[in-house]
């Protein structure tokens, strides 16, 4: 490479680079040049090409820059939860798409990002009227539930979305067929089960017990006491947890349960002697009677439910002239198979029913006397169902069970449909028994707190409003929990006296607000 | 005081309230500028109903008696006062807690005193359906079961959010004057009642 500096000796310019030792040396005379083996730097589009230093390469062999890696581990993450929550494959492309969309491609990393992943799956499940609780896809992301709704309802928001109301019947059907607990129980049992469920969970829904609560542990309750009703041997605490919901939610939710069913139980003959010990066992006649009653026409309702409930009354009556025990605890509830089959029973041996005091000829003839009726009531005129105009036949013949399955409330129906049966009993929303309780307690106190009060400002007449006075407070307190029995004053009474005497009106103390009340009227001395 | 006695016992204003029901007012949240830069650990030092832990919150908390309130100052001087019962009694405990500051040695004055928030709270005395609300004013309300209890319910006009609940107590938040929570009590109080109507039937 010649060079165009002259040669210190001969001054031509014809100095050469030596390959070897890199140094310049003259072509002609031979002379070698002083070290300087400076190149000049060519720029431009016909200079040297450097290294491009790129961020997000780390190493040698890496040809993915920043984002593509972002991406790249963002699909994988989204493919191992889609795997985690057993979506198919369209299913997957489906929330795929939605990230896609919702971050402009640019999907995302960091503690967010599954969390995102996990709003879009549940809003692709909800979307489509699929059951997916929000519960299972937190514990499956490890975040709070409420965290992630928010982020459904950003997700929502975002793409203006309308989602349909949460299902509680898919719920319980996803959760019976997901659920380890049931994997080992018959797929035809599994089906009664399911029947039996829904049955319960619509009754549920109209007695206001999945107003305002969590669905899931309303779920795990129904689904013991069907495996229950069914002899299938599951524990309350593993089905809670296998839905991820608390234990004591769930037991409550049982308790609930049995308790208004023993309230619709009290139409029987025997109704007094059931408690919620002995209810599961009472259970097929409930269910029974729930299931003759929600058939019932309810344009005719009263004349035909009480045609089934007399039916039923005359049915019970049978057994109770017989002198049966029935309900009690003594018995196992494996006998309670025993009003599964009635008729063709293999079960059903001399011994059991020595133990129930209940001959097999007996319940047989409560059955056939059942289909004769029912069969009468059907030869007298097709029951309608519904507003809807819809015929329905009975055909309870086949029937040897108790549980048939036949009505309405066994399917899917709308919440109207719900509201407009009849299954024996229409109970009020817990909390707002609660509420109207603690009102007339309430009510109460503001009735002894006058008295005592007119007891200091009027003392001649003190002996009689004394002994009421006294009396009012132990009803009171009967009334409330017996575990606090307390017979003496405390600081309710104080407040609601003192409340009085500042002439507050007593609908307003009947509220409760005590604090409020008592900023605005009494601790005001300072007020502009 | 005599007034707001008086206003206690008066029977309900029909014309203002045809439901018979008048929301009572739980919080008021208002805000106020001192117009001065505070030193926060000073008051915190001097102030015997104040804490502050700047690692948690950068505001001094203070609280006074009457009217039972709680403060956040700020040091910019901006002060948030909660927990009044009235509009009223919300402005007569910031002029309070702005007395004790200038009582503390700061220049501070009393601007731009705003009510930020209403909170309000009734009873309608019956159940409500709350799914089927949802599905009839899907389009203002949001319920989600396995999230929150309640039915939450944006009025558009007023602007209002409300919490309905089964056991039918209401909540009512957003209002900058307790007009407006009455108002949108008003305009709820028909669809509630629309469905006590259609879900007790066959009520006993």
């Amino acid at each position: 490479m010649e060079s165009s500096r002259p040669c210190k000796s001969c001054g031509k310019s014809a100095l050469v680079s030596d390959d070897i030792t890199g140094n310049l040396v003259c072509s002609l005379c031979g002379i070698v040049q002083d070290f300087e083996n400076f190149q000049a730097h060519f720029g431009g589009i016909s200079g040297p090409t450097g290294t491009f230093v790129r961020v997000g390469t780390s190493g040698t062999g890496n040809v993915y820059n920043y984002k593509q890696t972002k991406i790249y581990g963002a699909q994988k993450i989204i493919d191992d939860l889609m795997y985690k929550l057993g979506f198919s494959a369209y299913r997957s492309n489906e929330v795929k798409i939605m990230a896609e969309t919702i971050t402009e491609g640019e999907y995302g990393q960091g503690d967010w990002f599954p969390i995102f992943i996990g709003a879009c799956a549940y809003v692709v499940m909800r979307k489509d009227n699929k059951s997916l609780p929000i519960v299972d896809v937190a514990a499956l992301i490890g975040c709070d539930i409420h965290e992630l709704g928010r982020m459904v309802a950003r997700v929502v928001n975002f793409l203006e979305l309308k989602l349909p109301e949460f299902d509680i019947v898919n719920s319980f059907e996803r959760s019976i067929r997901t659920c380890p607990s049931f994997s080992a129980v018959s797929d035809d049992k599994l089906e009664r089960m399911l029947k039996q469920g829904i049955f319960i969970v619509h009754c549920l829904v109209k007695w206001f017990l999945t107003t305002g609560r969590r669905p899931l542990p309303v779920v795990a309750a129904v689904l013991v006491f069907v495996a229950q009703l069914n002899q299938v041997e599951v524990r309350i605490e593993d089905v809670a947890k296998e839905l991820h919901v608390a234990v004591s939610t769930s037991r409550l939710r049982y308790k609930e349960l049995l308790e208004s069913l023993v309230k619709v139980a009290q139409v029987l003959p025997w109704g007094k002697d059931i408690t919620v010990k002995n209810i599961v066992m009472n259970a097929p006649f409930v269910i029974q009677y729930m299931e003759l009653k929600s058939m019932s026409k309810h344009g005719q309702k009263r004349k035909s439910s009480e045609h089934v409930g007399f039916d039923l009354d005359d049915i019970v009556s049978d057994i109770t002239s017989k002198e049966i025990e029935y309900g009690t605890d003594s018995y196992d509830i494996q006998n309670d198979s025993g009003y599964f089959e009635v008729e063709n029973s293999p079960r059903w041996n001399i011994d059991d029913s020595e133990k129930f005091k209940i001959s097999p000829e007996c319940l047989s003839m409560i059955y056939s006397k059942f289909l004769n009726d029912v069969s009468g009531v059907n030869s007298g005129g097709d029951i309608r169902e519904d507003n809807r105009g819809k015929r329905r036949a009975y055909n309870l013949r086949a029937c040897t069970e108790w549980w048939k399955g036949k009505s309405e409330l066994s399917k899917k129906l709308l919440l109207k449909q719900i509201l407009e049966k009849d299954v024996g009993l229409n109970a009020m929303p817990p909390s707002y028994v609660t509420g109207c309780l603690a009102y007339q307690r309430r009510r109460e106190k503001i009735k002894v707190a006058k008295q005592r009060i007119d007891k200091i400002m009027h003392p001649s007449n003190a002996d009689s409003g004394e002994r009421d006075a006294l009396c009012l407070l132990e009803c009171i307190n009967v009334g409330k929990k017996r575990r606090r029995m307390q017979v003496g004053i405390d600081w309710e009474d104080f407040i609601i006296e003192t409340l009085l005497l500042h002439q507050v009106e007593e609908e307003e103390i009947e509220k409760g607000h005590y604090n409020t009340l008592l900023d605005l009227h009494v601790f005001n001395s300072g007020s502009l | 005081m005599a007034d707001q006695v008086l206003e206690g016992s008066q029977p309900v204003d029909l014309s203002k309230h045809p439901s018979g029901i008048v929301p009572t007012l739980q919080n008021i949240v208002s805000t106020v500028n001192l117009d001065c830069k505070l030193d926060l650990k000073a008051i915190a030092l001097q102030a015997r109903n104040a804490e502050y832990n700047p690692k948690r919150f950068a505001a001094v908390i203070m609280r006074i008696r009457e009217p039972k309130t709680t403060a956040l100052i700020f040091a910019s001087g901006k002060m948030v006062c909660t927990g009044a019962k009235s509009e009223q009694q919300s402005k007569l405990a910031a002029r309070k807690y702005a007395r004790i500051i200038q009582k503390l040695g700061f220049p501070a004055k009393f601007k731009d005193f705003k009510i930020q928030n209403i909170v309000g709270s009734c009873d309608v005395k019956f159940p409500i359906r709350l799914e089927g609300l949802a599905y009839s004013h899907g389009a203002f309300s949001s319920y989600e079961p396995e999230l929150f209890p309640g039915l939450i319910y944006r009025m558009k006009q007023p602007k209002i959010v409300l919490l309905i609940f089964v056991s039918g107590k209401i909540v009512l938040t957003g209002a900058k004057v307790r007009d407006e929570t009455y108002t949108a009590f008003e305009n709820i109080y028909p669809v509630l009642t629309e469905f006590r109507k259609n879900q007790q039937w066959y009520d006993f």
